[in-house]
C-alpha cells in the first residue's frame, strides 16, 4: 500500500507538477468552459428563434395562407431557411463542420477559440431549436385556443401560457443537450486548440504516462457533469413545487 | 322573469349580436365538407343550443364563431363587423365572445385566481386588485371561493368547467361560447355546471351551447338548431323541436337519443 501511494505520488509529481504541467490542465479547463458556455449562449438564442419561427410557421400556416400576403412569402422563405439549417447540422458530424469552420470559412482568422464556440454554437442551436419545438408541439392544442379564444394574441398565448409550460417539459432535456456540448467540446483539439482533452494528451504526450493524466482529465468532465445536472435538478423542483 | 326575457328577446329581435350567412368550412379541396352553408341570427339574449349526431358539424360550426375554425367562405358578422374579413383585429372580437371547452383547458400552471385574473389585466388592462375582487366575486357565485389559490390538477372535473365558465365572464363578455360543457365530465358532475349555465342564462347572457344534454335544451333554450351533415336540418322553439319534429332525420335523432 505505501508502495503504491509513493508510486502515485511520483506520477503525480511527474505529470502535473514537473513544468508546472498542471498550467495546461489550468488552461485546457479555461478554454473547454469558455467554449462550451459561449457557444451554449449561442445554441439558445439561435434554437429559440428557429424554434419560434418554425412552430409559429406551422401554427399560423392555415391562418395566414387564407390571406396569402407579402408576410406569407417570406415567412414561408424564412421556415424553409431553417428547415435548411437544421438537416444540413444535424445531417453532419460536428466535427467536420468544426474543421469546415477552421480551414474553409475563417481560414484567414486565427482566433481559435472563436472558431470554436462559433462551429459549436451554431451546431447546439439546431439540437435546442428541436427540443424547443418538440416542448411546444406537446403542449396540447386546447391551451392554445384557450388563450387565444380569452382574447390574447399568438405571442401573448407564447409568453403567458405555452412557453412556461414548455420551459418547464423540456428541462431535462436541455440539460442533456448541455452535457452534450460540454463533453463535445472535447473535439476542439482536432483544429489545435489546447482544450481540456488536449492538455491532458499533451502531458501525455510528454511524460509517456498515460493512466495519470486521462484519468485526471475524465475526472474533471465528470465533476463538471455532475454540478450541472443537479444545478439543473434543483432548477426542476423549484419549478415543479409551484404546481402542488 | 321568463316572460320579460322573451319580451326583451322579441323588441331586439333586429339587434343581432351575430349573423351567419352562406358559412362553409370544407377540408381536402371540397372532399369534406364540415359546413355547407349556414345561415343563421344570434339575437342578443338569446339561448341557442345546437344539437346533432358526432360529425354534424355543430363544433366545427361553434368554433368558426369566433375563427378558432377559419371558414373556408361565407361571412360571420359580430355586431355588424364581418370577422372573416381581411384586416379585422380577431383578437378584440374574442374579448368579447367567452368560450367554454369540453376539456376545460385551465392553465395547469397557475393557481384558480391567477387562470381569472391574466386576461383581464394583460388584455383589459385592469389593476390587480379590480380583477381579484371581480374573480372572487364569480368564485362566490359557482361556490368555488375557497379554491381561488388551488391548481387546476387538485380540482374535480366539474370544478374545473365551473371554473372554465368563470374565467370566460370574467373579461365580460357579450355572448358566451359553450363547445359540449359536460360531455367530457363524470354523470355526477354533469349538474353542477348545467346549474351555472342555467344561472347564466337566466341573467340573459347570449348563449350558443353545442349539447348532448337534451334536458338543458328543453328547459333553457329559446331555439334549439339540428345540424345534420354540415347544415341546419330544422330549427325551432325546444317545444317544436322535442315535441313536434318534422324531419326524418331529427325524428330518427331523437329516438335514438331521447
Amino acid at each position: 500500500m505505501q508502495e503504491w501511494f509513493a508510486d502515485f505520488k511520483a506520477d503525480f509529481q511527474l505529470n502535473f507538477i514537473d513544468d508546472g504541467r498542471w498550467r495546461w490542465i489550468v488552461q485546457g479547463l479555461g478554454n473547454t468552459l469558455k467554449i462550451t458556455l459561449f457557444s451554449l449562449l449561442i445554441g439558445i438564442a439561435l434554437g429559440i428563434m428557429v424554434a419560434a419561427v418554425r412552430s409559429t410557421y406551422d401554427k399560423n400556416k392555415e391562418a395566414m395562407s387564407k390571406h396569402k400576403g407579402a408576410g406569407y412569402h417570406l415567412f414561408t422563405v424564412v421556415n424553409a431557411i431553417c428547415k435548411l439549417y437544421l438537416t444540413v447540422i444535424r445531417g453532419t458530424p460536428v466535427v467536420v463542420q468544426l474543421l469546415i469552420m477552421y480551414f474553409i470559412i475563417f481560414a484567414t482568422s486565427r482566433n481559435d477559440v472563436m472558431i470554436a464556440v462559433i462551429a459549436f454554437g451554431i451546431n447546439s442551436g439546431a439540437y435546442v431549436a428541436e427540443i424547443l419545438r418538440g416542448g411546444i408541439m406537446s403542449i396540447d392544442n386546447g391551451q392554445f385556443e384557450a388563450g387565444r379564444s380569452l382574447g390574447f394574441n399568438y405571442v401573448q398565448t407564447m409568453i403567458y401560457i405555452i412557453i412556461p409550460q414548455v420551459f418547464k417539459s423540456v428541462l431535462p432535456t436541455l440539460c442533456n443537450e448541455f452535457i452534450v456540448l460540454l463533453k463535445e467540446t472535447s473535439i476542439a483539439g482536432y483544429v489545435g486548440i489546447v482544450d481540456l482533452t488536449k492538455a491532458g494528451d499533451l502531458i501525455r504526450g510528454r511524460t509517456f504516462s498515460a493512466f495519470m493524466p486521462l484519468i485526471a482529465v475524465a475526472l474533471i468532465y465528470l465533476v463538471l457533469v455532475v454540478v450541472l445536472s443537479a444545478l439543473v435538478g434543483k432548477l426542476e423542483r423549484r419549478l415543479r413545487k409551484s404546481e402542488r | 322573469m321568463r316572460d320579460n326575457k322573451e319580451a326583451a328577446i322579441a323588441t331586439r329581435m333586429d339587434d343581432h349580436i351575430i349573423s351567419v350567412r352562406g358559412l362553409k368550412k370544407h377540408y381536402k379541396g371540397g372532399a369534406i365538407k364540415a359546413l355547407d352553408g349556414i345561415d343563421t341570427d344570434i339575437a342578443r339574449g338569446e339561448v341557442v343550443v345546437v344539437i346533432g349526431p358526432s360529425g354534424s358539424g355543430k363544433s366545427t360550426f361553434l368554433r368558426s364563431l369566433n375563427m378558432l375554425e377559419i371558414p373556408s367562405c361565407g361571412e360571420i358578422f359580430v355586431n355588424g363587423v364581418d370577422i372573416v374579413g381581411k384586416g379585422v383585429n380577431i383578437n378584440q372580437h374574442r374579448q368579447k365572445m367567452g368560450m367554454v371547452f369540453q376539456h376545460f383547458n385551465l392553465f395547469p400552471h397557475m393557481t384558480i385566481l391567477k387562470n381569472m385574473t391574466l386576461a383581464p389585466m394583460k388584455l383589459l388592462k385592469k389593476s390587480r386588485e379590480e380583477a381579484e375582487a371581480k374573480a372572487m366575486e364569480l368564485l362566490e357565485v359557482v361556490g368555488l371561493a375557497d379554491r381561488a389559490t388551488s391548481y387546476p390538477s387538485q380540482l374535480s372535473g366539474g370544478q374545473k368547467q365551473r371554473i372554465a365558465i368563470v374565467r370566460a365572464l370574467c373579461m365580460e363578455p357579450d355572448v358566451m361560447l359553450f363547445d359540449e360543457p359536460t360531455s367530457a365530465l363524470d354523470p355526477e358532475m354533469v349538474g353542477e355546471v348545467l346549474d351555472v349555465m342555467k344561472k347564466l342564462a337566466r341573467d340573459g347572457m347570449t348563449m350558443i351551447v353545442v349539447t348532448h344534454e337534451m334536458g338543458f335544451a328543453r328547459e333553457m333554450a329559446d331555439r334549439v338548431i339540428f345540424m345534420d351533415a354540415g347544415v341546419i336540418v330544422e330549427e325551432g322553439t325546444p317545444a317544436e323541436i322535442f315535441d313536434a319534429p318534422k324531419s326524418e332525420r331529427l325524428q330518427s335523432f331523437l329516438a335514438k337519443v331521447l
